[in-house]
């Protein structure tokens, strides 16, 4: 991609792009970050997904828009790529976790400092994910199980309520809480490691 | 997710000289969107394998059926074979009422019913299809078009950028993740551990990865800026990708079978061949 100058008058900056550009650059590196961590879930063999820990990370490092584009960026790329076009609706998620995040940041309980506000906030985002998930599944995946983990339960829930509603909400509860408070627990200690060289927020006036 | 289907994205543009690769960018990624809504509106498992097959033919002719294959196998089969499971089993689906295969164990009986295979089988078919003709439009179309054509469709170029640069930077992360982890291997870190242990091994993984990351964007907003990516000017573009008479015949044939659907749809309804199965919504 090059540029071409415009035939009218000298470029006229106004206003500094160092920490826009920074911004931007940032949401690939979140998108491959949710990305590459499928890998070492892979290698380490746990039964979770974490693939919203970057974006809960871009949030809390660089702003709530960085975080939600990266997580969407994220899931339109698996769409277009490895899960078909109508799981790009899972990018509303992604969305959803970086709002949350932001609010939970910005009262002060995405930090390692204070454990017990950090495990709750973990909680709370895993909780009210459900809602959106449960959505999300009712129009793409028809309310099947689709994850082998929690099939089980899944499969208990049908049995004794006869609908793939409450399974579906039962088992995205079971899969949800502790995939998103172990993500936001990694997002907050590997935010807190940053050094303050690395910022990403522009200065306060 | 395996590494085999890691390895698609890692690969990226499959180089090869089909008839699917000549085609536009434009058109594939049509097709995909155009093929995934009419699976989504039908009911019918006749339907949906019918665009199974024609996907599936296309990714022979454009020579990527392995790659097809590998991931439906990882993706797909999963769903498949735990939904038959358990929708399509004894395990309470509210519609099932015909079985197909039921045997008495304990007093209780135990088997396949028809109506929770067929709602199984109906919604990973569509998966399977999106899936296909989602990869087909991806591995056949080369990168350097495909920033073409989100520009040309008026795609904002920095989301453009975003969009390309995360395909560019996922294969460069996985390779430093894999330096990462040898890394750690040699200084004792063990995957072979308790789960608890495990765990708290993504952090020595995260850590180094993120922080190299972060690094590497201060650089490559430097790079940026010094390619005037922030300045207010028209950009141009290196490839100026455009629509063939191949492309138009396959739009017309689009254009065509949406006609048939549609008068399937008025005459016939959701499930236009499957004799003796009810619409089924989810959860209802």
């Amino acid at each position: 991609m090059t540029s071409e100058t415009k035939a009218t008058g000298p470029t006229v900056v106004e206003r500094p792009a160092g920490f826009a550009i920074l911004q931007i650059v940032l949401i690939p590196v979140i998108a491959a970050l949710n990305y590459v961590t499928g890998v070492i879930i892979n290698i380490l063999k746990l039964p979770l997904f974490m693939d919203t820990w970057a974006t809960m990370f871009g949030t809390v490092v660089a702003g709530v828009w960085v975080g939600a584009a990266g997580g969407f960026l994220y899931n339109i790329i698996m769409a277009f790529t490895l899960w078909g076009l109508p799981a790009w609706v899972w990018g509303f998620i992604n969305v959803y976790i970086a709002i949350i995040t932001w609010v939970f940041w910005r009262i002060g309980w995405v930090t390692v400092k204070s454990p017990a506000k950090l495990v709750t906030a973990g909680i709370l985002v895993g909780v009210t994910n459900v809602v959106p998930v449960t959505i999300i599944s009712w129009g793409v995946f028809g309310l099947m199980p689709t994850y082998a983990g929690t099939a089980w339960i899944y499969a208990a829930v049908l049995a004794s309520t006869n609908d793939t509603l409450s399974a579906s909400v039962v088992s995205s509860i079971v899969a949800e809480i502790p995939d998103k408070l172990i993500s936001l627990i990694l997002a907050a200690v590997v935010a807190s490691r940053m050094p303050a060289r690395f910022t990403l927020r522009p200065p306060k006036a | 997710m395996s590494s085999t289907a890691f390895g698609i994205l890692k690969s990226g543009y499959v180089a090869r000289n089909t008839l699917v690769h000549h085609l536009d960018g434009r058109t594939k990624f049509l097709f995909f969107l155009w093929i995934s809504l009419f699976n989504y509106i039908f009911y019918d498992l006749y339907v949906t394998i019918a665009s199974f097959a024609v996907v599936t033919l296309l990714a022979y002719v454009a020579r990527i059926q392995r790659f097809v294959a590998t991931v439906l196998l990882i993706i797909v089969l999963p769903i498949l074979l735990l939904g038959v499971g358990i929708i399509g089993g004894p395990f309470g689906f509210a519609h099932n009422k015909t079985p197909i295969a039921a045997m008495q164990l304990f007093g209780l009986t135990i088997g396949l019913y028809l109506e929770g295979t067929v709602y199984v089988s109906v919604w990973t078919s569509r998966l399977a299809v999106t899936i296909t003709a989602a990869i087909l439009a991806y591995v056949t179309t080369h990168p350097s078009d495909l920033a073409a054509i989100m520009l040309k469709s008026r795609v904002p170029y920095k989301f453009a950028y975003a969009f390309l640069a995360t395909i560019q930077l996922i294969p460069i992360l996985t390779n430093e993740i894999s330096t990462i982890y040898q890394a750690q291997v040699s200084r004792g870190l063990n995957v072979q551990t308790k789960l608890i242990d495990r765990f708290k091994s993504i952090v020595v993984l995260m850590i180094p990865l993120t922080l190299g990351a972060i690094n590497q964007t201060q650089i490559r907003a430097i790079a940026l800026e010094s390619r005037g990516f922030s300045a207010p000017v028209k950009k141009v573009m290196l490839r100026d990708p455009k629509l063939k008479a191949s492309d138009y015949s396959v739009m017309l044939i689009m254009i065509l079978m949406t006609g048939v659907f549609i008068y399937l749809i008025l005459t016939r309804g959701l499930v236009p061949f499957m004799v003796g199965i009810e619409y089924v919504r989810p959860g209802g």
